[in-house]
């Protein structure tokens, strides 16, 4: 990754942690509310690999944190394992895998609302997953909706890397 | 060279030729290294931030951190605001026309509820001056000993011309016999003729088949009250020379020979004398009678249930 890769996945992730803390997160649709944020996680992962799945989950989850005055690190905690997971994700069996950006994005949809969940239960807040339940498949949705225009957005402007710069322990045979 | 019929598993698998173990290129193990280091590193300062936050969530370092950071944010936040809110708009405007008739649906069931609720505190208020009286009434001196009431709403009423007779909604689960006595809280009302679970059956003062053994509190003259001509109440069996006036009140007369007990006790407020007559060609005075219970008008009665075996 490039340093003006960087520079880039920085932006949009700056800019869409700002957008999903002022504006998304408003947005609720049946109980769910649309998750930018972890949408462009996914692609910047899935197309940067897990290193900058981390740092960026970490940074994006910081912007969050600090710009909604929540507890600090809880946001970025959950989004840096999410986006070191996707990344790990994009480079092992998720390559060139046309329904990799869908499918993690509906995965971690999920386990990125239960993390939330969890994280909150130990810290002693109130954890109540019965909300979260019910809203979890419109945020499906809505995520889902977002991916095709979000992924494709996030690999003009990053290009997809060359195989040999992602990190791999999974040798793919052929 | 290898037959036609073997397969690529096999010729691995039977391959003479001992592979050596791959290993791994120097730069991806120093890179797996460099992932783990900065994942694990992220990790911890992820947690550290939060244990610090939530150790002390109004004050330190990181707290004003935040703070900085946050006000550093706002305009950025201002920004995003200002550029989506005609989108905002425009959501919330397509969103209040696809629920605007849910909400009014929604409304109008709540705006029938609200009638009903409202309704049934009008009727529950109507029935208090009832309920009052009916409470003073057991309170009072003049409730019979040996009696305990079983307060009953009246849940039907005389259908027609033909019958004199309400239901209440208490029934032999409240101890409620037949020929228990009903009183409202002005005076009698009638007896129990028929007893269900929860429903009884109350046969009124006008009815043609009821009588009271009553008396002239004032004079302690004794007469039947039943049913006369015209749908009035007169009181029978007073001797002409008897003194009975007009405005005298009129109590059941109660048991005189234990052996043929009376089906109501001494002392329940039947009404007054409304008119006295004298005919030459009758036995007995004409003693009309007019009832101090509402007849027409019960909401709230009570069952007197003996509390001994009568």
């Amino acid at each position: 990754m490039t340093p003006f890769d960087a520079v880039k996945a920085a932006a949009i992730l700056f800019v869409v942690a700002i957008a999903q803390v002022s504006i998304f997160s408003q947005v609720h649709v049946l109980g769910g509310v649309p998750d930018l944020l972890l949408v462009t996680l996914v692609a910047v992962s899935l197309l940067r690999g897990s290193l900058a799945g981390s740092l960026a989950g970490f940074g994006a989850g910081l912007v969050v944190d600090t710009a909604s005055l929540g507890e600090m690190g809880l946001t970025a905690l959950v989004l840096t394992l999410a986006g070191y997971w996707i990344g790990r994700y994009g480079e092992t069996t998720g390559r060139d895998r046309l329904h990799a950006p869908f499918l993690s994005v509906a995965v971690v949809t999920v386990l990125y609302a239960f993390g939330l969940v969890v994280v909150h239960f130990v810290l002693g807040d109130s954890a109540p997953a019965g909300p979260v339940l019910r809203g979890l498949a419109p945020a499906i949705a809505m995520n889902l909706v977002l991916t095709a225009p979000m992924y494709a957005l996030v690999r003009r402007l990053l290009r997809p890397a060359q195989r040999e710069d992602l990190t791999s322990e999974v040798q793919l045979l052929g | 060279m290898a037959p036609p019929n073997r397969s690529a598993r096999a010729a691995v698998l039977a391959s003479s030729v001992q592979r050596s173990q791959p290993t791994p290129y120097p730069s991806k193990q120093r890179s797996a290294f460099v992932r783990r280091l900065v994942l694990s590193v992220l990790v911890l300062a992820a947690l550290a931030m939060l244990t610090i936050s939530f150790r002390s969530p109004t004050a330190g370092a990181l707290h004003d951190a935040q703070s900085y950071g946050a006000t550093a944010l706002r305009p950025f936040q201002i920004a995003a605001t200002r550029v989506a809110r005609p989108f905002k708009d425009a959501y919330d405007y397509v969103d209040g026309l696809a629920s605007a008739k849910s909400r009014a649906s929604r409304y109008q069931r709540e705006n029938a509820q609200l009638r009903a609720q409202l309704v049934a505190a009008e009727a529950a208020a109507a029935k208090t001056p009832s309920l009052e009286k009916l409470y003073r009434y057991e309170q009072g001196s003049t409730f019979p000993a040996g009696f305990r009431p079983v307060n009953a709403s009246v849940i039907s009423f005389p259908d027609g011309p033909f019958s004199e007779e309400i239901a209440i909604d208490v029934g032999r689960n409240a101890g409620v016999t037949v020929n228990t006595p009903v009183v409202s809280g002005d005076g009698l009302v009638g007896r129990v003729t028929n007893v269900f679970s929860r429903t009884s059956l109350v046969t009124l003062l006008t009815d043609p088949q009821s009588y009271v053994a009553a008396r002239d509190v004032k004079t302690g003259v004794r007469g039947l009250l039943h049913r006369g001509a015209g749908n009035t109440l007169i009181l029978d069996q007073v001797a002409k020379q008897l003194p009975v006036a007009k405005g005298d009140p009129l109590v059941t007369d109660g048991t005189h020979n234990a052996r043929y007990p009376d089906l109501y006790p001494y002392g329940i407020p039947i009404g007054s004398v409304a008119s006295v007559g004298v005919l030459d060609t009758a036995s007995f005075l004409q003693v009309q009678v007019a009832p101090y219970a509402e007849l027409s008008s019960l909401d709230s009665v009570a069952a007197l249930v003996a509390t001994k075996r009568r």
